[in-house]
């Protein structure tokens, strides 16, 4: 017995370093129990930690418009599991070492999540994903073509719909050298609104239905040595997405045209319009880093993707209707049509960056976008309700294309410890085109050119450990652009200052401005837009158990560009401005010394109010304590305040109330 | 009795020197993760519990039994001063320097694939910026909860978060996503260091796959530049998170351009003015998206309607 006693006390010495002379010992290796260093998980942690809320929310109800506060905040009344992050772990590492959750907001919200991963240490890593969002839209005056003559009547583009999204991948061998994973991505919506069923003379708001799912698989391998890494994966998924316009027999939808056209009333008695597209894509890449020398790194990437997608549609329609072109009057249309379309797109980049001198940088890197898309349809229209019933069909192909390319050249020069110069230049080139064909109308110059050399330039200056500025700006002067509104001859500036007054005491104060002309004849564009930010946390020494966070800022928008008015071509004006003020705040204080009680109170909330082409106001205070009742139980309790009011739109303002109370339960 | 217990001191001592042997022997200068313990022990227990740890056992980057040491450098003159001179200390040096430190052991990884690209790297941001090293949160160096990205994010990041407290806006507020959902803070091959989905695709296509196509009739706007054309995609004062007040306006800047261009105008060319019986005095032609319902393409018709 004592010789087993000796060679177990012998044993956990024999695993210690050998003493240094230097060195004073480390007190506490030999008392307490060396972590596992092949785990990160000690055995002595807790098996489960962390919380779980579970609550209970009212709404005192919705002032002003419901709509426009299901489109803005959708939160209602109810059961929730508003939030919950716990880990499990396990001490035996069998199957795994660790369960890491976390939820948020589960019961009918609109923004419900949950994260599961599942770890053993150079075995696994799993991760699971899974989001369900509510989309809802339905703002009174959006897409409303009789706002201005009939007010209110009906949003014609509007969505009640849910939207959920999975993912999971599996890394194998985490940690090694060659490390396979795979992967699998679910996103699928579903739901109703409304739209417009178009004709020629008239729209119609019409109701639907939709439904589409995309599934994704990939996987591949990653080789990562000290040298050099390598990834290659590959992946494709398959895409649906159905959708039905509807309108039952036994109605009459006089649609947006209530005036005769022609002596003729213009209506839709019934509609089946149905979209079929099923789709399906596969997808490479290749991704690689390596030192060639102590100073010089690279790395290049290639990514390929080619989804394609296949339609069916139908449409089968009666009512009174018309051919413009040829004043022709039917009341009857089956319209069918098959399409095709691919789209490989090719992206290649490649960079290298060079060290010749301890203090220098330079960095270069090269990228190019290459994207194709190639359509054709077959469609056959039959019109009914006149003698005789005209047929007409058509073949139609399209192509889209773009080159996008980039090089830039960036070299960096450490002045000192404390200061960094950074300057480069940046080529843009490319070219792009979008033509249907056979040509319908006039032909279009639906092609373009971009050049664009862009001057780059930055400091670093930390001027103590307390204070650090940072400044970038750019400026830009462009041969050709695709967009009558994109960048063209334009200046960045960008500037933050970082400031620690104290240890308790922070400051950043930001400022960033884009301005952008288009001097061209016909376009004209005058762009200005700048921000500037402070934010400030402080927790005060004299009130150690209170954090104070807040946050402002200031924004303006200024565009001005002109357009040519559609029906005589004169000149017009659109003139954007939004002036805005933002501020957040939020107040934190733990209440040790209270009632024998310790609760932590929280208040805060943000607001938003613009003026120009669209004021607004958009408040969202809100208050919450939470309060330990029992060892592992505590008990909270929250408000919010949601208020929302706009100028011109009057009827879309709203405001709400909303009280939740619950427990947190904790480990 | 006495022979079995030398026996068993004998083995023990034998299994000691063997032990002790096979520990590598730390390089001159270098003090040890333990030793590093002694004055810092706060650190080192924090440290043990996170992926980091691996390096003191795993040989695979050379720093087993001075794990400190892999980021802070040797630490034997620091252990005999107790100067904070004479220690390395990757959050107060400059952002390159502290780099080069971490990427000693990363730069060769999958994550690092678009690090000359990202504005991080150009704007010294450093790796310490955003990764607790000594971390043991749940899910590595930095913190995953939704929250606690936004608020990393957004104290840099200040004017950006103001965005999101308009009236439209992606849910980064109410902590539904978090800004890495969009962007990769590690650099990317497309604007603006967002992300990418199925390779090369703009990374707004994970959640919004219905308008990824490729639609036999494209809207050539959106794929030469992307929602941001005509979405402010942070957060808005306007309807659908829309760069105008009005949808009119969102379409005529760029959908002004005559039929016949002079060469003059092909600089930015595309967007042909919309035909005649567009009267903008009516109601009805004022909000394009009722008729051109697929404005983000159309699987079906060439102008958009249906």
């Amino acid at each position: 017995m004592r010789a087993f006693c000796i060679l177990a006390a012998a044993i956990p010495l024999l695993a210690q370093e050998p003493a240094k002379d230097q060195a004073p010992p480390a007190p506490a290796t030999a008392s307490a129990p060396a972590p596992d260093a092949s785990s990160p998980v000690p055995a002595t942690e807790q098996r489960f930690t962390g919380y779980i809320d579970l609550g209970y929310r009212w709404q005192t109800g919705v002032g002003g418009s419901l709509d426009t506060y299901r489109s803005i905040v959708n939160l209602g009344a109810g059961p929730k599991l508003l939030g919950a992050d716990f880990s499990i772990v396990n001490p035996r590492h069998h199957l795994y070492d660790r369960i890491d959750v976390r939820a948020q907001s589960w019961g009918d919200e609109p923004s419900e999540s949950l994260h599961v991963e599942v770890r053993k240490l150079k075995l696994y890593d799993f991760n699971a994903d899974y989001r369900d969002f509510a989309y809802f839209n339905y703002l009174p005056s959006y897409a409303d073509p009789l706002l201005s003559s009939n007010g209110l009547i009906l949003n014609e583009q509007s969505f009640d719909t849910r939207r959920r999204i999975g993912t999971f991948s599996l890394d194998l061998l985490p940690q090694s050298w060659v490390v396979p994973y795979v992967a699998y991505e679910h996103d699928g919506g579903s739901g109703t609104g409304a739209t417009a069923f178009v004709s020629d003379g008239d729209e119609f708001p019409v109701p639907y239905t939709m439904f589409d799912r995309m599934e994704l698989y990939r996987g591949g391998v990653r080789i990562e040595r000290k040298k050099f890494h390598v990834t290659l994966e590959a992946g494709g998924n398959t895409f649906g997405n159905n959708q039905q316009l509807y309108q039952s027999t036994g109605q009459t939808n006089y649609g947006n045209v209530l005036t005769p056209y022609l002596g003729q009333d213009l209506h839709l008695n019934n509609l089946i319009g149905s979209y079929g597209i099923t789709g399906s894509s596969v997808y490479g890449k290749g991704l690689v880093t390596a030192n060639l020398t102590s100073d010089i790194d690279v790395y290049g990437q290639f990514l390929y993707s080619e989804p394609k997608t296949d339609t069916s549609y139908s449409q089968y329609n009666t009512g009174n209707f018309v051919l413009q072109n040829q004043l022709l009057f039917y009341t009857g249309q089956q319209f069918l049509l098959a399409a095709a379309a691919t789209n490989p797109h090719v992206t290649g980049s490649a960079g290298v960056e060079i060290r010749p001198f301890r203090r220098v940088r330079i960095v270069e890197d090269w990228m190019t976008d290459r994207l194709h898309v190639a359509g054709a349809s077959n469609s056959s229209n039959l019109l009914t309700g006149h003698t005789p019933a005209t047929q007409i069909n058509a073949g139609l192909l399209s192509s889209i294309y773009t080159n996008y390319n980039q090089n830039e050249v960036h070299v960096f020069f450490e002045l000192s410890k404390k200061f960094t110069l950074h300057g480069g230049y940046r080529y843009v080139w490319g070219n792009a085109n979008n033509v249907v064909l056979p040509p319908s109308g006039l032909p279009t110059p639906d092609k373009g050119d971009l050049r664009r050399n862009v001057a780059l330039g930055g400091i670093t200056f930390r001027a103590s450990q307390k204070l650090l500025l940072t400044g970038d700006v750019e400026g830009a002067a462009s041969g050709g652009v695709y967009f009558r509104t994109s960048l063209y001859d334009y200046q960045k500036v960008r500037a933050q200052a970082r400031y620690q007054a104290m240890d308790s005491l922070s400051f950043t104060v930001d400022f960033n401005l884009l301005n952008n002309q288009n001097p061209l004849p016909g376009v004209k564009y005058d762009f200005l837009a700048h921000q500037e930010s402070l934010s400030m946390m402080w927790s005060p020494r004299f009130a150690k158990n209170w954090t104070i966070q807040g946050s402002y800022s200031r924004s303006s928008v200024y565009s001005n560009i002109s357009y040519l008015e559609p029906e005589f071509l004169t000149a017009g004006q659109s003139l954007y401005r939004d002036d805005a003020h933002s501020a957040t705040a939020l107040i934190t204080g733990n209440l040790k010394h209270y009632f024998g009680l310790a609760p932590t109170v929280t208040a805060g909330g943000s607001l938003f109010i613009s003026s120009g082409s669209r004021p607004t106001e958009y408040f969202q205070p809100f208050a919450k304590f939470m309060l330990p009742v029992y060892k592992h139980v505590e008990w909270f309790g929250e408000w919010t305040y949601y208020g929302y009011g706009e100028a011109f739109y009057l009827y879309e303002g709203f405001r709400s109330h909303l009280v939740t109370t619950g427990v947190r339960l904790t480990r | 009795m006495r022979n079995i217990d030398l026996i068993v001191f004998c083995a023990a001592a034998f299994l000691a020197v063997g032990v002790a042997s096979a520990q590598p022997a730390l390089p001159k200068g270098y003090a040890g993760s333990e030793i590093c313990q002694t004055c810092h022990e706060d650190i080192y227990n924090n440290f043990v519990k996170s992926p980091h740890w691996a390096i003191d056992s795993n040989g695979v980057h050379g720093f087993q039994g001075r794990s400190c040491e892999g980021c802070h450098g040797p630490a034997q003159t620091h252990t005999e001063s107790g100067s904070a001179e004479d220690i390395r200390n990757p959050g107060k040096i400059s952002s390159g320097a502290a780099d080069k430190v971490c990427l000693e052991c990363h730069l060769n990884q999958q994550t690092h694939i678009g690090r000359l690209t990202s504005s991080h790297m150009k704007d010294a941001v450093s790796c310490t910026a955003c990764h607790k090293v000594h971390s043991a949160e749940p899910g590595g160096l930095v913190d995953r909860r939704p929250a606690s990205i936004n608020k990393q994010c957004g104290s840099c990041h200040n004017n950006v978060w103001s965005q999101f407290q308009k009236p439209y806006h992606h849910r980064l507020p109410e902590e539904a996503m978090s800004c890495v959902d969009c962007h990769n803070p590690h650099g990317s091959v497309r604007p603006s260091m967002t992300q990418t989905f199925a390779a090369n695709d703009a990374g707004c296509l994970k959640c919004h796959g219905d308008k990824r196509g490729p639609f036999t009739f494209e809207h050539a706007a959106l794929r030469y530049e992307g929602c941001g054309a005509c979405h402010e995609t942070h957060g808005s004062a306007n309807p659908r998170m829309l760069t105008r007040q009005e949808v009119r306006y969102v379409c005529l800047e760029c959908h002004a351009n005559l039929p016949f261009p002079p060469s003059q105008t092909t600089k930015a060319s595309i967007g042909v003015v919309p035909p005649s019986f567009h009267d903008l005095l009516s109601a009805r032609y004022r909000n394009c998206t009722v008729c051109h319902q697929k404005i983000h393409g159309s699987y079906v018709d060439r102008n958009l309607l249906r």
